[in-house]
């Protein structure tokens, strides 16, 4: 999987760079428009993750040549723009999502997954974790082929954890995935707690090994083996 | 009381007491100067009886009587008053009695005039001189009712456009100038005092937004970078949970931004945009939304909707308006409670049944005003709702009744007074 990155902030760059090489995908950087609009028009990619704001013009308008040149790349947009507007004309130019900086890079993983799932395999694909297969777009789960009852909330988590294999995923980005703006309260890491407690009750009643791991003070982890 | 009455409430003291004092001193001279001709009328009798008693009066009588007795009577000038038949009434006179000597006999000598005229006289003076005074009072009072029309009309003109003013029109006061220097230079300062608040007012909007924006880069590179020292196995037990909680306070640091931004943004009135909205459809996915944390509080959503708003919202503050409102709520709400939703046609209302607080119920619509200080969530809800509503003209009002201990938050969708 080919992703662009265009980010000008340095830092935020070379951490995004590493969690994206640390989920498998190969990464190319562009540091401004000009780069950007350069690369976009020589190579093909998977999906571009691309910032609003760049020191020489504005990230929509690489969206806008992306989906003008018919492009097969998928389009994420990350901006500091949190401005509803802003999100509206992104998603209006075709871009596939909208990221309000800050994020959760689990957040971003999982995110990209979708989009390229989307394109590449029109969403029928299926994941596979050890004696786990999920079908993301009919909601279903086998475990050693039997399917698993899952309530909404308790499938999505799952999903989350099934985007970012061996991440560490906090409490906070497991919450606001789950609930969105309304995340924001202090009882919510009860109710994450919760469904993590009852998926892993389920999954351990159908067989599955016990791959949801604990990391104190941190949140929790999918372990990959 | 309005400066006009006040005014004229010491013209009037002013004048009264004029009139009265110079009412007295009129009355008196008047009185002075008729007797005094009286008098002297009088005495000039009595010279003339004196001197011409020998030939026949030549002057007619000036005395209304004239009678002689051989009794001794009090000498000189002094007031008398006799019972008059025809008139039927004591009649004040002025009597001068003298002796006069004729032989060897001493008469008596009593003139008397009445003063009956006199009065008169001084009665129609005096009422005269009262209208023309009392005539020229109420002219002037509705002189100055006319005037004060005319000349404070700038005033009033000025005072119109101070009640209208508000920052969010961002734009200084344009006050004319007028006829009259002080309300001119009344107008003058009021419109450079509004010109700098405006321009203090954009300085400070600019700059919220500015340290908004510029802040939300460093939090996005912090918050990214501890995420992937999370992901270091290397990461000791206790320095893990140490980045867990930074990491826990950066977020909680960026949704403040957010909700900063989004408060900022409303001022700033950057939600043009407006579609149709359909509020209880809103209204039914935040309920669904918030289903789970009201049930884990032990609190039930009763929705009624009895009437559909036509509203052209921006969806993004229709959604924050009505998510901000129950998570409130929710947030607030007394386990066991219910918590009451109804939409009709021209208000949303969300109530709840909770414990009661003391304060002034506008400071709950303050920025950072928390109901409990230690809560993790920053106290922007209530602003942001009430900051949509002033964007929209809706009238947002607060209540609490202390039979079931119920807080009320109501949003009329009409322009009406803004209570909050």
């Amino acid at each position: 999987m080919k992703i662009l990155l265009v980010e000008d902030e340095p830092g935020l760059r070379a951490v995004i760079l590493e969690a994206l090489r640390t989920s498998g995908y190969t990464v190319e950087l562009a540091k401004t428009y000009a780069q950007a609009h350069e690369k976009i028009k020589l190579y093909q990619y998977d999906c571009v993750v691309v910032d609003l704001t760049l020191p020489d013009g504005n990230g929509l308008d690489l969206v806008s040549t992306l989906k003008t040149d018919a492009s097969a790349a998928g389009v994420l947009i990350i901006s500091a723009r949190g401005a509803l507007d802003d999100r509206l004309t992104g998603l209006e130019l075709g871009a596939d999502d909208y990221l309000v900086k800050p994020f959760h890079l689990s957040e971003l993983n999982a995110r990209l997954k979708a989009i390229i799932r989307r394109r590449q395999f029109q969403g029928q694909q299926q994941l596979v974790f050890r004696d786990l297969v999920a079908w993301p777009d009919d909601s279903r789960v086998f475990v050693h082929g039997q399917p698993l009852t899952l309530t909404k909330k308790e499938y999505d988590l799952l999903l989350y954890l099934l985007a970012n294999p061996n991440r560490v995923l906090t409490k906070e980005a497991i919450a606001e995935h789950l609930w969105g703006d309304d995340a924001d309260a202090s009882d919510s890491f009860d109710y994450v707690y919760t469904h993590l407690k009852n998926l892993r009750k389920k999954l351990q009643e159908h067989g599955a090994g016990d791959y949801i791991q604990t990391i104190y003070g941190l949140g929790y982890r999918l372990r990959a083996e | 009381m309005k400066l006009l009455a006040q005014t004229n409430r010491y013209y009037v003291l002013l004048a009264g007491v004029l009139f009265a004092v110079g009412g007295g001193v009129l009355y008196l001279s008047l009185n002075w100067a008729l007797r005094n001709e009286v008098d002297e009328q009088l005495l000039g009798q009595q010279e003339a009886l004196t001197s011409t008693r020998a030939s026949a009066p030549a002057s007619p009588p000036k005395a209304d009587s004239l009678r002689v007795s051989r009794t001794p009577q009090p000498g000189g000038l002094h007031e008398a008053a006799y019972y008059d038949e025809a008139e039927q009434t004591m009649v004040p006179y002025r009597e001068l009695s003298f002796p006069v000597v004729r032989g060897d006999t001493r008469y008596w000598v009593t003139l008397r005039k009445s003063q009956l005229e006199t009065e008169d006289l001084l009665l129609v003076v005096l009422s005269v001189m009262l209208a023309v005074l009392a005539g020229l009072l109420l002219s002037l009072m509705a002189l100055n009712r006319w005037l004060a029309r005319r000349l404070w009309a700038p005033f009033q003109r000025t005072l119109a456009a101070l009640r209208a003013y508000g920052l969010h029109g961002r734009e200084a006061l344009a006050l004319p100038a007028t006829a009259i220097d002080e309300f001119t230079e009344l107008n003058q300062a009021l419109t450079q005092m509004s010109a700098r608040l405006a321009a203090d007012y954009q300085r400070l909007k600019d700059f919220t937004e500015n340290a908004a924006h510029e802040t939300q880069t460093p939090l996005a590179i912090m918050q990214a970078q501890l995420e992937q020292l999370m992901q270091d196995d290397a990461l000791r037990p206790k320095s893990a949970a140490l980045v867990g909680e930074l990491y826990g306070a950066t977020r909680r640091l960026s949704r403040l931004h957010q909700a900063l931004t989004l408060l900022s943004n409303i001022e700033n009135e950057q939600f043009a945009q407006a579609v149709p909205v359909r509020l209880d459809q809103v209204v039914a996915d935040k309920v669904r939304q918030l289903h789970e944390r009201a049930t884990a509080r032990s609190l039930t959503f009763d929705v009624a909707v009895t009437g559909v708003p036509a509203l052209t919202l921006h969806p993004g503050l229709a959604d924050s308006l009505v998510s901000n409102l129950l998570q409130n709520a929710v947030k607030h709400g007394l386990p066991g409670g219910i918590i009451q939703v109804t939409l009709g046609p021209d208000a949303l209302v969300v109530a709840n049944a909770g414990l009661e607080v003391t304060g002034d119920p506008a400071r709950f619509f303050e920025r950072f005003r928390k109901h409990n200080a230690a809560s993790d969530s920053p106290g922007l809800g209530l602003s942001i709702v009430q900051q949509i509503c002033r964007y929209y003209g809706f009238a947002l009002s607060y209540e609490f009744s202390p039979a079931g201990s119920r807080h009320t938050l109501r949003v009329g969708f009409s322009p009406t007074q803004d209570l909050a």
